[in-house]
């Protein structure tokens, strides 16, 4: 039995969207809050981070099941290059609680969702 | 036995949109990456129990009633026997009791609902497998 084939794939899968509804979803309220659309709440950073961890480890354990199915899936390739930056950003210059900074990691993370998404519909 | 819910699946099943929606090359994704997007807005928002985001929250929510019911016409007799489905559309149902819970269990509520919503990621994610 494979990795692949096993229960564990899907679980493993649902935890990592359960780490995105936590990591992109407390990104996205601090985003919002920084352009005025709604006001602040919080604390949200151990939440942000908490995602974070279980979404790199995750994403770490389904990238190491098939390395040869991400290697070739073009989705995959966007989804990486853009989380590179969107992570790069996040720690960098969204620090700065700018009206651009906000949209920037709005649209950056957005993107990754997207392309990730897409993974499973440019399997090859 | 009539069975109400199978003949409004067999009812989807037969019209034209759900043959539309089924052969369309990029339909589908991109309703489903719009579903996945609203995850993350509707996700956060309940992490943060805060009233103020009361019409953020809503707004998350009808996004993704109504793009789950695109995707649910988009194969509406698969999904009818999947049996991840029938346990996502049970989570949901206990997920919208706990919001009549008297306000003394509002504690109990918000972790009931927490885990119940990750029940309902693991349940959506396995519909793809099964």
């Amino acid at each position: 039995m494979t990795f692949e084939n096993s229960w564990l794939f899907p679980v493993i899968e649902s935890i990592h969207v359960t780490g995105l509804a936590a990591f992109v979803g407390t990104i996205v309220l601090g985003d919002l809050h920084t352009l005025g659309a709604i006001p602040k709440v919080g604390p949200l950073t151990r939440w942000t981070h908490a995602g974070l961890a279980v979404m790199l480890a995750t994403g770490a354990a389904m990238f190491f099941s098939d390395t040869s199915r991400y290697l070739h899936n073009p989705a995959f390739h966007v989804k990486f290059a853009i989380l590179l930056v969107a992570l790069a950003a996040h720690f960098t210059l969204r620090r700065r609680g700018t009206r651009f900074t906000a949209i920037l990691s709005l649209i950056l993370w957005s993107s990754v969702v997207v392309a990730a998404r897409a993974i499973a519909d440019f399997d090859v | 036995m009539f069975n109400p819910v199978l003949e409004v699946a067999r009812f989807l099943q037969d019209t034209s949109l759900r043959l539309e929606l089924s052969q369309s090359t990029w339909t589908v994704p991109i309703i489903g990456a719009i579903h996945v997007l609203t995850i993350a807005w509707f996700g956060g928002s309940i992490l943060v129990p805060n009233s103020q985001l009361r019409r953020f929250r809503w707004i998350g929510l009808a996004i993704l009633l109504c793009t789950g019911f695109l995707l649910f016409w988009s194969q509406p007799l698969r999904l009818y026997y999947s049996q991840f489905f029938r346990a996502k559309v049970l989570l949901l149902v206990l997920i919208s009791l706990c919001a009549f819970l008297p306000s003394r269990f509002a504690r109990l509520g918000f972790w009931g609902s927490l885990v119940l919503w990750a029940g309902v990621i693991l349940a959506s994610r396995g519909i793809a497998y099964r």
